[in-house]
């Protein structure tokens, strides 16, 4: 294991030397990213202060929001792109190289590639998470509850990844229908959790669980909830096992198409 | 496995089938009604086939497009896995070991890079380097070796997107040979490249098989590749292998064949019925091309009976060429 770990540190840091090298659309991608995001705060934040508490959401918590679901999607995408690539590997036949590495099949993917503008995401991300901190004045013991689900939260968030990604494995346009599962995902994650109830929360906490990677971890750390930070922490593990067991599944009805394609990127 | 052990086999193939399923519209439906229940469909892409390598040989594995020979170079390398039959690659099985299997293989695309594009060259033979697990110092002292090998010393630093067709596949081909494989596995290695590159990276190949003892298996559509490469050409077409031999006999499968040009003094008009075992090639104003075969009737007397009827200014009687034959194969398979 120590070998495989070894390769995806290295690989990433190649992957960051790669797109590295064309600068101004690294740099621009990052910071690109970082102001789209700071104007989609803005816009949430002005409104909440317009009407009040929404759903007994106050603005402070769509930060807190923001930084879990930011810093989720920034980490994964940033270091672990290729598992959003994967329809695309598939649909091209570039998915062969992958099987003939030597390495743990699914580490060598998601670790294939590298997006810059996911960098962005994590540096708001974390932004958020420090003013989300100042803004709630929180304790020792709810910043330790912060550092747990935000790991929780990436768990989470890498394991619907893994799944909607091996998902293309059983479609003939993969990336068509991956990209709507990925927005059925990552969509009803940015709403605030007042918004959810009832039914809706059950669908989109057990069915689709939009709400691990976000909204419950903000109500945990709010409310110093611990047993949402069981749901929280049993629901990522559970996901995470899923995800594992379908790639595993998924990848044996790999068909490899004759595409042309170059570079690894 | 030792390799002194007679029996021991490189490549080993043992009724070998692939199937693949797709959906198909029914053209009776209507289109909603083929979207709630599509008709599956069933190819044999690979069909029962076996054979076997030994270790160090160079082997060409050719058909025309769609005969089964990537799909045949997928299973063997694990990326696609069988309907049935067996494969043994150096003792393991490309489906259960495929980690194992890698660190013996090397595997080369035409049409496919695996190089980091954005990078010197020298980045991906260090990010094979270490995908193989091979220390910093075996890194180095390996890429100094395939840098002298394949002579990439004029490139090493540059990006790979700056890089040549030509350089790039001798870089393909290199990288893939970072870790030392016993077996390599081309799959239309030449495709795109110029005469000059082709000969460089055939003249490689040779090399590497002469002074590593690398086991080659190719597919490639380029005559010359088989010609130069290759001591024996397996056929496939439509799924069956049909040709097993050494490529020095595969120029001889129609030796009984004479190709006869005739150029006409002016112009070729009017075109005679031939008599039985001549046959035309190729039928224009400014040449005729006849197929003799001298089992039904002798080249004296084909270029006679062309001589009465034709008036020939120049006359040429030669063997059919490697190219003509493979066609030749693949049109009879049809």
């Amino acid at each position: 294991m120590n070998k495989e770990i070894k390769f995806a540190m290295y690989a990433i840091k190649k992957n960051i030397q790669n797109g590295a090298e064309l600068r101004g659309s690294f740099l621009i991608n990052i910071f690109g990213m970082v102001i789209n995001n700071v104007a989609y705060i803005f816009l949430w934040v002005y409104f909440i202060k317009s009407v009040g508490v929404v759903g007994g959401w106050t603005a402070a918590d769509i930060i807190g929001l923001q930084a879990f679901v930011a810093i989720g999607y920034g980490f994964v995408f940033s270091t672990m792109m290729g598992i959003r690539k994967i329809p695309e590997y598939i649909n091209s036949g570039s998915f062969d190289r992958f099987i003939l590495s030597p390495k743990n099949l699914l580490i060598r993917i998601a670790t294939a590639s590298f997006n810059a503008s996911a960098i962005g995401d994590l540096i708001f991300g974390l932004i958020c998470f420090a003013v989300y901190i100042i803004l709630i004045s929180a304790n020792f013991y709810q910043f330790l509850m912060m550092l747990v689900l935000v790991v929780l939260a990436t768990i989470a968030n890498l394991a619907i990844s893994i799944i909607v990604g091996a998902s293309s494995f059983f479609f003939m346009d993969p990336e068509a229908i991956t990209k709507g599962f990925f927005d059925l995902f990552f969509a009803p994650s940015l709403f605030h959790g007042g918004a959810f109830q009832g039914a809706l929360r059950f669908v989109f906490t057990f069915i689709i669980p939009s709400l691990v990677i976000g909204t419950l971890p903000v109500e945990a750390v709010r409310n110093m909830s611990l047993g949402k930070l069981a749901l929280v922490a049993i629901l990522a593990f559970v996901w995470f096992f899923i995800a594992l067991r379908f790639f595993r599944y998924a990848v044996k009805k790999y068909e490899s198409s004759n595409f042309m394609t170059f570079g690894s990127q | 496995m030792p390799l002194n052990n007679k029996n021991y086999k490189a490549i080993s193939v043992s009724n070998l089938t692939k199937k693949f399923n797709f959906s198909v519209k029914n053209p009776k439906l209507s289109w909603y009604k083929n979207l709630v229940s599509s008709e599956k469909k069933e190819i044999i892409a690979v069909n029962n086939i076996s054979f076997s390598l030994e270790p160090g040989e160079r082997v060409a594995f050719i058909g025309p497009n769609g005969a089964g020979k990537s799909t045949t170079i997928k299973m063997l390398t694990g990326i696609l896995f069988p309907s049935s039959g067996k494969i043994n690659i150096l003792g393991l099985d490309p489906t259960r070991d495929r980690k194992k299997l890698a660190y013996q293989i090397g595997t080369v695309f035409g049409q496919r890079s695996q190089l980091l594009p954005n990078l010197p060259l020298t980045d991906s033979f260090e990010f094979f380097g270490v995908m193989y697990d091979l220390s910093d110092s075996e890194i180095k002292e390996r890429i100094t070796e395939l840098t002298t090998l394949f002579d990439l010393s004029a490139f090493i630093d540059q990006p790979v997107r700056k890089l040549s067709l030509g350089q790039r596949m001798r870089a393909e081909v290199a990288v893939s040979l970072i870790h030392k494989p016993k077996i390599i596995l081309l799959d239309e290695p030449t495709i795109g490249l110029d005469i000059v590159a082709k000969k460089t990276l055939r003249d490689l190949l040779l090399k590497i098989n002469g002074e590593e003892g690398v086991t080659i298996l190719l597919t490639s559509h380029d005559v010359g590749d088989i010609e130069s490469l290759c001591s024996r050409t397996i056929i496939i077409n439509n799924g069956e292998i049909i040709k097993d031999l050494a490529t020095e006999d595969l120029a001889k499968t129609f030796v009984f064949e004479k190709y006869i040009d005739l150029v006409p003094t002016t112009k070729f008009s009017d075109f005679i019925d031939l008599p039985a075992g001549l046959e035309y090639s190729v039928k224009t104003p400014n040449l005729i091309t006849v197929i003799a075969d001298i089992n039904k009737i002798s080249v004296q007397n084909s270029i006679r009976k062309l001589l009465d009827a034709y008036d020939a200014e120049d006359i040429n009687v030669y063997n059919t060429d490697l190219e003509s034959v493979i066609r030749r194969i693949y049109e009879k398979g049809n």
